[in-house]
């Protein structure tokens, strides 16, 4: 077991990536929300435009677009990356990017900040 | 001694559902750290990775089946308007029965809201989408993780992250309910 040969890393490398590409809108949508009560804010309410949800508000579009948004770009980077050994360091460094992104967007300083640079939003 | 619907459901996300989500963290996150060549025979590899594999697919699906429960039952909750009528600048027990509304009525507690849920209903969602990403890598390799350092040591920081995510919204979730309950 210990000599066997691997297989190729492409296919997680694609869903490390995905992951972090659902990250990123998760964020983008969060701070999308805030700086655009009356268009995006809207836009985003899933519950009332598609029965997602009752009563979840802008909330339930944010999670389906972000959850889509990993599902689809996996199924395209899986396919990009089927059979294929990448550079795997790369990959993940770009994983980890997009999700610390993600994460720096939801937290409620940093998007107000980002928001208060709209004054449109106000 | 009886629940509520509210209770039940509250109660199942958060302690069930996290209790859960802890185990299947510590077992995944010792099963990915050992996995390693130099300290393991083929028999002690063949023993782990079935242990592996139950602990992060577990942690994928719980992290999954509490961001739904959380948004979708008892969000709403959290987030009902009062009616017209009750005055939304005063903790009254009738403002009680709306929690948000409920915390941003006195400066003293609206920051539980406007920091504490509004990072708790968003960061969440970064945790199962990083916990798939390892339990695909473990499906993917199972054994042959051994020989894939690289991606191990990736699993650790996702799982890692993972938890660091679930464990903001499951900290601000129980400090929240306690000043506010939805039950």
């Amino acid at each position: 077991m210990l000599d066997m040969e691997t297989k190729p890393n492409g296919p997680v490398a694609a869903v490390f990536v995905a992951a972090g590409i659902g990250s990123l809108v998760l964020g983008i949508f969060v701070v999308l929300n805030e700086v655009s009560p009356d268009v995006i804010s809207k836009f985003l309410r899933f519950d009332e435009s598609y029965g997602i949800g009752k009563g979840v508000g802008p909330l339930s579009g944010k999670v389906v677009l972000s959850v889509a948004a990993f599902l689809v770009s996996w199924v395209v980077l899986h396919l990009v990356t089927r059979g294929k050994e990448v550079n795997f360091g790369r990959w993940f460094g770009a994983a980890l990017i997009l999700v610390f992104a993600g994460f720096a967007l939801t937290f409620p300083p940093i998007f107000e900040f980002i928001v208060n640079l709209f004054p449109a939003a106000e | 001694m009886e629940f509520t619907d509210r209770e039940i459901w509250t109660v199942g996300h958060g302690l069930v559902l996290g209790t859960l989500f802890l185990l299947a963290f510590g077992g995944g996150l010792a099963g990915l750290y050992s996995l390693n060549a130099r300290y393991l025979t083929e028999d002690g590899i063949a023993e782990r990775t079935p242990r592996l594999l139950i602990g992060s697919v577990v942690m994928a699906v719980v992290a999954w089946l509490t961001v739904i429960s959380g948004t979708f039952v008892v969000y709403p909750w959290y987030r009902a308007a009062p009616p017209e009528g009750i005055d939304r600048a005063v903790q009254s027990d009738a403002l009680g029965d709306f929690p948000r509304y409920w915390l941003l009525a006195s400066e003293r507690t609206a920051e539980w809201h406007k920091l504490g849920m509004e990072w708790k209903e968003h960061v969440a969602w970064i945790a199962p989408l990083l916990a798939t990403a390892v339990a695909f890598a473990v499906i993917y390799y199972g054994a042959q993780l051994v020989r894939r350092g690289e991606i191990r040591r990736a699993a650790i920081i996702f799982f890692t992250l993972a938890f660091v995510a679930a464990g903001v919204a499951g900290l601000f979730g129980a400090f929240i309910t306690k000043a506010a309950p939805v039950a």
